[in-house]
């Protein structure tokens, strides 16, 4: 094997792939203009969408408040936020009116059962509001706050009245200890987004370089041209299989560099999401997180261009390579389920054992024995593809574009001409 | 010409289609070339030509017999093959978004030319294939006419021994392919042993040295044009052509009284 050779044939594929447009999209400025865009775009529009929320006035029809919680009708309006009107009609009317839209609730306040009987003036708030639309949400929410604030002051001010003690009531008081650590909460987020998106974009990363250096070559006329260069076919595969893997490790590591930078920069001055903005990602788990994608993309490449080298076009390309795309992404899918852990036998599927490696990595549990499996036989799969990809591509059949069909097709006939005795 | 640069014994080449069974596309071609030569491989579409330059080329692995490039034999020694030849076919063939020097300087590279002399030769050959103003330029942007010089010079930039041109003229316009021939012809005269495919008789006529009638896979005739008019009684290339391709073997060129003058026919 001449590197030397290897790495002209290399760099020519790099070269003119980085000219090219549709790949440069693909491959670079997606994974890193996609976080921020996205990120942005999504707290931006929550901010905007909450402070609209914010700024509405709600307006709530009111039936029978009693007179003695007048002080419950003045903290409502105090805020400037909620417009109070008593109920003119029936109630039906205001159920109309809050479906259509024109009203946000209607609270009508009822006398409390027959247990609580013995307090004066006592009531249950019953509020009418419409879940599907925003602003009745919000009118429900300002009502239940309203209520609790006042209810609290009522008790308290009872509760004095009838000299009960402050340690006596704190009794019955209900502490919260959470035992996670602020940032738990972010790498299980961030545990069940990276692997997915990132296995996405190595995916994304590859498809289009996989099809340039095949049916891209056979489009240009090229391919002839480069078989009868001086180079060794397996060369000539070993250059077109390192380029494609190059963009895929590339396309997912520059999408984890973007998140995470997206995160700190964008997140945080946005305000949307506190924890999410402190990072979340141990630098621990980067090297495994490398690791992991830099296989992927090796195991990727080499499927992609065992599908795409029978291709005779971009557009035959393509839809030869989507069911292999489609086949990493869906198992990716499936396990989006915090439940499902990396286990021995799950680490012998090739990708998901990654996924489920880098997610363990992010929310700092990792389990020895099934990650070391993961690498073990996430190689294995590497060295296996590989091998079967050189196979393929040294065919005559295949380097002529000869073979009509697919990938299956192709192995049919070999099976057939092995019956036969042919080759 | 044994020990001519390029030579075939018995090339043959067996495809196998699962509708017609086995096709035999070259069979038994048996032909040389010489160094400062140009020779012509003459034959209908689906002749063989193309065939038999993929097997010389090794892009195509034979069947049966054997050939050689500048004393390599194409199964056992298809590198050494390759870095002894520069194949052009009718596309230019030419990646669009690099330049021409970029173009000249990958495949001097990769077809192993002397890496210290690598900037030298393509300059060289930007200055010979008058490539200057647009050296710089990506090939996406070249007319077809720049387009057919780049990949010439691109044939050659390894500076082989042996050239193939694979009915180069096809695609061009008259000016265009009246330029490449010239080219061929220049390189001749540096020594090179040229393989010519065409299916245009006055192109043969002008160009080659000699002719190898190819037909339904089998080499029918070769000899310099002289020989196949003698041979033939016939002038004109093209009605020679049509008399060789009428006949299906040597044996019934014999019955047809061409056998016997047939100037190498298939037995050079």
């Amino acid at each position: 094997m001449d590197l030397r050779q290897i790495w002209t044939l290399y760099r020519h594929e790099l070269r003119c792939a980085l000219r090219e447009r549709s790949i440069l999209v693909m491959s670079i400025v997606l994974p890193v203009v996609l976080y921020p865009t996205l990120l942005w775009a999504t707290f931006a529009g929550m901010s905007f969408v909450g402070g609209q929320a914010e700024r509405q006035t709600s307006r709530i029809a009111v039936e029978a408040l009693p007179e003695t919680h007048q002080a419950l009708f003045d903290s409502l309006e105090a805020g400037g936020n909620v417009a109070l009107s008593p109920l003119a009609g029936p109630a039906d009317e205001a159920y109309g009116e809050i479906a259509r839209g024109r009203l946000d609730a209607l609270v009508r306040f009822e006398p409390e059962g027959e247990g609580n009987a013995g307090l004066e003036n006592n009531f249950r708030a019953v509020i009418a509001f419409n879940a599907a639309r925003d602003r009745s949400r919000g009118a429900r929410g300002r009502v239940e706050a309203a209520v609790e604030t006042y209810r609290q002051a009522w008790i308290d001010e009872e509760r004095k009245a009838l000299g009960v003690q402050d340690s006596v009531w704190a009794d019955f008081g209900v502490a919260r200890n959470d035992l996670s650590t602020p940032d738990e909460g972010t790498r299980f987020l961030l545990g069940l987004l990276v692997p997915f998106l990132t296995l996405i974009m190595v995916a994304l990363a590859a498809f289009y370089p996989a099809i340039d250096a095949t049916a891209g070559e056979r489009e240009r006329s090229t391919w002839e041209t480069l078989m009868t260069v001086a180079a060794p076919r397996g060369n000539i595969a070993t250059a077109k299989y390192l380029y494609v893997a190059t963009l895929a490790a590339m396309g997912g590591i520059l999408n984890l560099a973007a998140l995470t930078l997206s995160l700190q920069w964008i997140v945080g001055p946005l305000g949307g999401a506190e924890e999410l903005a402190r990072g979340g990602i141990p630098l621990s788990a980067f090297p495994v997180i490398a690791a992991g994608t830099a296989l992927v993309a090796l195991f990727v490449a080499a499927g992609m261009l065992v599908f795409a080298i029978f291709a005779r076009n971009f557009k035959e390309g393509q839809s030869m390579i989507t069911p292999f795309y489609m086949l990493i992404i869906l198992p990716v899918v499936f396990i989006q389920s915090p439940d499902v852990e990396l286990t021995n036998r799950l680490a012998l599927v090739p990708v998901v054992n990654v996924a489920l490696l880098i997610r363990e990595t992010i929310m700092g549990g990792i389990s020895v024995v099934p990650g070391a499996l993961t690498l073990v036989s996430m190689t294995a799969f590497v060295a296996l593809s590989v091998t079967f990809a050189q196979w393929i591509m040294r065919r005559e059949e295949v380097l002529l574009g000869a073979a009509e069909g697919g990938l299956g097709q192709f192995l049919g006939r070999q099976f057939r001409n092995r019956r036969r005795g042919g080759s | 010409m044994s020990d001519a640069p390029v030579r075939t014994e018995g090339l043959t080449k067996v495809f196998y289609d699962e509708s017609r069974g086995e096709v035999r596309a070259v069979d038994g071609v048996d032909i040389a070339c010489s160094a400062g030569e140009i020779l012509g491989l003459l034959g209908a579409n689906g002749a063989g030509k193309t065939t038999t330059l993929r097997m010389l080329s090794t892009v195509l692995r034979p069947t049966g017999g054997r050939a050689w490039v500048q004393g390599y034999e194409v199964r056992e020694a298809p590198e050494q093959v390759r870095a002894n030849l520069g194949f052009h076919s009718a596309s230019t063939a030419l990646y669009p978004k690099i330049t021409p020097r970029e173009t000249l300087r990958f495949f001097a590279r990769v077809n192993r030319y002397p890496a210290e002399g690598v900037e030298a030769r393509v300059e060289e050959l930007i200055r010979r294939f008058r490539l200057e103003e647009y050296a710089d330029t990506r090939v996406e942007k070249l007319s077809s006419g720049m387009k057919q010089k780049v990949s010439m010079a691109r044939t050659v930039a390894h500076d082989p021994p042996v050239l193939i041109f694979d009915e180069p003229t096809v695609a061009l316009d008259v000016l265009n392919a009246i330029e490449l021939r010239a080219i061929i012809a220049g390189l001749r005269k540096e020594g090179k042993a040229i393989l010519f495919s065409t299916h245009i008789m006055s192109e043969a006529e002008q160009l080659c040295d000699r002719i190898a009638i190819i037909h339904h896979g089998r080499i029918l005739a070769t000899g310099t044009l002289e020989e196949l008019r003698t041979a033939t009684g016939l002038h004109y290339l093209e009605d020679i052509f049509v008399r060789y391709a009428r006949v299906r073997s040597p044996a019934e060129a014999e019955r047809d009284n061409l056998g016997g003058d047939l100037p190498g026919g298939g037995h050079p």
